[in-house]
């Protein structure tokens, strides 16, 4: 029971802990620098890491790394002077959120309303799927299932000496069958007795 | 009327399917309306940064034409309006009279002027030509500019006596939007 409660305490005190109410207003809001200060071909590899998971706030969804402009330079330079100060990528990315929200941020962080962003797209796949297979099992399953008007019994095929009962245009046909296929008076060989 | 009957007889499956796509439909096309309905009244302007409320980021920027670095924490006290703005701009030279004008009617609300990406040498030229009632600073590699959320120019802000960001504007300034939000800036000291 006391395990539990003191449990509760400290998770309840852990986002208190975590997250000041207010950010120190010193030049940099990250705080102290969490990971080792980077340099020479690191420093730029991680700087294109880092800048890629920007979003420019110029462009169309393109990131800080792929842009051009002038911004997303500024931008990139100053991730590359935090990385070379030793902030890691999590304190880079947080204090542009600072100043621009979660928009600046190219993948959304797993919490709230993004989960949908997330997971949406696979449920939907999920519910369509059963929606499907539901409506599937009411019809019954196999060929045997299919709605009557397209089994072959029921579906009136017509042979292929009928003609139309338009005179007229049954003459056009006959015409026709005989130029086309060869057959003497537009009369199909074998089905003689349908013409 | 029996013949009506029987003619109505036949048609309730398929407005049983139309209602079921009909109600498909404003599932959909509801949520759509409703967000816009909500946000109807809402000036496109008032950008909902998420500085606004919190302390606004501290800088420290060389004037133009050189002098004393400006710093945030000189202006403590007194409600601010950072503008910032570029000579290549429009809008900022479209709002440019406009707080000029306000810095001259309103004394004890002091006014700054941040330039974002542009040189030295034209907005001297700019500020000569124009007559300006207020400071500005150059902001090298935009880092100040960055700090502050700016997407573009001109962008305002409006911080109060203890240095707390009210108000963000987004794009060119009338004399009255200037009163109003200035207004609530002032309202931000206790």
């Amino acid at each position: 029971m006391t395990r539990v409660a003191l449990l509760s305490i400290a998770l309840l005190s852990l986002p208190a802990m975590s997250a000041p109410a207010e950010p120190p207003p010193s030049a940099s809001r990250a705080g102290a620098p969490r990971g080792a200060p980077l340099s020479g071909p690191e420093l730029d590899a991680r700087t294109d890491e880092v800048g890629a998971l920007l979003r420019c706030p110029v462009c169309q969804g393109l990131s800080v790394s792929d842009s051009p402009s002038s911004m997303a330079r500024n931008m990139k330079a100053e991730v590359r002077d935090k990385l070379a100060a030793g902030y890691d990528q999590e304190q880079i990315l947080a204090d542009f959120e600072h100043s621009y929200g979660e928009f600046v941020r190219l993948k959304p962080t797993l919490r709230g309303v993004n989960w949908l962003v997330w997971f949406g797209p696979l449920l939907a796949l999920i519910a369509g799927a059963a929606l499907i297979a539901s409506k599937l099992k009411r019809s019954g399953s196999g060929p045997d299932a299919l709605p009557a008007p397209w089994s072959a019994a029921a579906v009136d095929v017509p042979d292929r000496g009928t003609l139309p009962d338009d005179p007229r245009l049954a003459e056009a046909m006959r015409r026709v069958r005989e130029l086309a296929y060869g057959w003497p008076g537009g009369v199909p060989p074998k089905a003689g007795a349908s013409a | 009327m029996p013949t009506a009957a029987s003619s109505e007889a036949a048609p309730p499956r398929s407005s049983r399917i139309n209602k079921r796509v009909l109600v498909a439909g404003a599932a959909i096309v509801l949520p759509l309306i409703a967000v816009l309905v909500a946000n109807l009244g809402r000036d496109p302007h008032m950008v909902r940064s998420p500085l606004v409320g919190r302390p606004a980021p501290p800088f420290s920027l060389q004037p133009v034409g050189g002098g004393a670095p400006v710093r945030l924490e000189s202006f403590r006290g007194k409600p601010l309006v950072i503008n910032f703005w570029a000579t290549w701009c429009v809008p900022c030279f479209e709002e440019h009279p406009a707080l000029t004008a306000a810095a001259r009617g309103l004394p004890d609300v002091q006014f700054l002027g941040v330039v974002y990406e542009d040189e030295e040498a034209r907005t001297q030229a700019f500020l000569k030509e124009r007559s300006s009632a207020y400071p500005s600073v150059m902001d090298p590699d935009g880092r100040t500019a960055i700090a502050y959320g700016v997407f573009g120019v001109p962008e305002t802000f409006f911080i109060d006596a203890e240095g707390r960001i009210v108000e963000k504007f987004v794009g060119p300034l009338q004399r009255s939007t200037i009163a109003e939000l200035v207004a609530r800036a002032r309202g931000g000291r206790p």
